[in-house]
């Protein structure tokens, strides 16, 4: 991979979260994976396509997902992970994705993002490079893992 | 493209007056006005306009509450805001309403002439999508099927549900870029994946990540083949397909997504059921202003 994808991933979260009430932001770790990814209970694919593309697969766990949907409703409880806060989890991954394109335009890479598609239950995910970058960023005291799996495209 | 009827809500006759000539002189049908919400409501019951300009400041009311008024009578209308207030909170709220374009006062006659051209475009565009996408994809999947196997699988349960959906066991998603943005999913349970491999690799499949393959290579095939053939059918359409990611596990929910046209169905083929999911929502590219 000679495209940089760490910095433009943790400047948009720095914009995006103090926007919905999660202020304290900070990379926490990177790590290198294979193809498999365990569920840490919840995971949200967003489809990447135009100079580079793959997936971004955003990883957290049930509980981290209720409190950060929970505080993008301003408060509202969140009990069970009904249908409401899977659309703002939803939401927020588009949001990143959105700024993280955002942000490689800024460096001259052109990139699409497609609708995020939410999976929550006991699972693995195959992502479709068998190289993937873990960015684990900490969001107060919760933590959401993004795996990048991406590659050229040389269409 | 066909005659465009428009309502203009506003509460200002002056506006009114300046709007209706405006759009009249420019080849659009000024069906009816409103100046409050009762207004707006009973107006565009009875006249069912394509499309409502709408002012943002009415009194006793804004623009954003007869926007949701006017999608609860018909969620295809497509709401413009022209409108002298501008500013970033209101261009997210918009957006988050569904509204289609915004345009500021003073109103560039060519400029919302344009704007009004684009978004009924876009609307005719959405339309072909909507009409054209669940017979490709069925064709796509026959047809992989076809070459595949020389067997082409029986379709039932065909429906436009938006709703989660529970995994038998292995699910592939890929994310559907262009014009418009989506999302396709195919599901089968292991049982079924293993017998599909085994039959296409003439051999028992090595392990599980070999299954895992077929399975997504299927996928992949069968998306890529209807995207394209989608694209063929009208090229501003330009769809593409991003890397499938498959999953498997226990128990795998696969939430609802933000998609305005769906097409689910079951094919039934010799080696067991597959199910695939494709949808699509008019995305970010919808949003027009003249600004």
């Amino acid at each position: 991979m000679d495209v940089n994808y760490i910095n433009p991933i943790i400047s948009s979260f720095a914009s995006v979260m103090p926007q919905l009430g999660l202020p304290a932001v900070e990379k926490k770790g990177i790590s290198l994976k294979g193809r498999f990814i365990e569920s840490p209970g919840v995971v949200i694919i967003v489809g990447i396509i135009g100079d580079i593309k793959g997936n971004v697969i955003y990883g957290l766990s049930l509980e981290d997902a209720k409190t950060i949907a929970s505080t993008m409703m301003m408060g509202m409880p969140v009990d069970n992970f009904d249908e409401l806060a899977q659309s703002a989890i939803s939401e927020l991954t588009n949001m990143i994705t959105a700024t993280v394109a955002t942000n490689f335009s800024k460096e001259d890479i052109n990139i699409n993002i497609s609708t995020p598609t939410l999976v929550h239950g006991k699972f693995t995910a195959n992502a479709s490079s068998d190289k993937v970058v873990c960015v684990q960023m900490g969001v107060g005291n919760m933590s959401i893992d993004v795996n990048i799996s991406m590659e050229k495209n040389t269409i | 493209m066909k005659n465009v009827n428009i309502v203009i809500v506003d509460d200002s006759p002056f506006q009114i007056a300046l709007l209706r000539d405006l759009l009249t002189e420019n080849g659009f049908n000024v069906v009816g006005e409103a100046s409050s919400l009762e207004e707006t409501i009973e107006v565009v019951t009875n006249t069912k306009p394509d499309l409502v300009t709408m002012d943002m400041t009415i009194p006793g009311t804004d623009g954003f509450e007869c926007t949701r008024e006017i999608h609860k009578i018909n969620p295809n209308i497509k709401v413009i805001i022209v409108s002298s207030m501008m500013d970033d909170e209101i261009v997210r709220k918009a957006r988050k309403m569904r509204v289609s374009g915004y345009a500021q006062k003073p109103v560039d006659a060519e400029e919302l002439t344009l704007l009004i051209d684009r978004v009924m475009a876009d609307e005719e565009l959405f339309s072909e999508l909507d009409g054209l996408y669940s017979a490709v994809f069925k064709e796509a999947l026959l047809d992989v099927f076809n070459k595949l196997t020389k067997t082409i699988p029986e379709i039932t349960n065909e429906n436009n549900e938006n709703v989660e959906k529970v995994s038998k066991g292995i699910s592939i998603v890929m994310g559907v870029i262009g014009k418009y943005s989506g999302r396709i999913i195919f599901d089968a349970s292991f049982e079924t994946a293993q017998k599909m491999s085994q039959s296409l690799l003439k051999r028992e499949p090595k392990n599980n990540e070999e299954v895992l393959n077929v399975m997504s290579e299927i996928a992949n095939m069968a998306a890529g083949n209807a995207c394209s053939m989608i694209n063929k059918k009208n090229k501003i359409f330009g769809l593409r397909v991003a890397p499938p990611t498959t999953f498997h596990g226990e128990s795998i929910n696969i939430s609802k997504a933000e998609l305005e046209i769906i097409y689910s169905a079951n094919a039934k083929t010799q080696f067991g059921d597959l199910s695939i999911s494709i949808g699509f929502g008019r995305g970010e590219g919808e949003w027009m202003s003249i600004i």
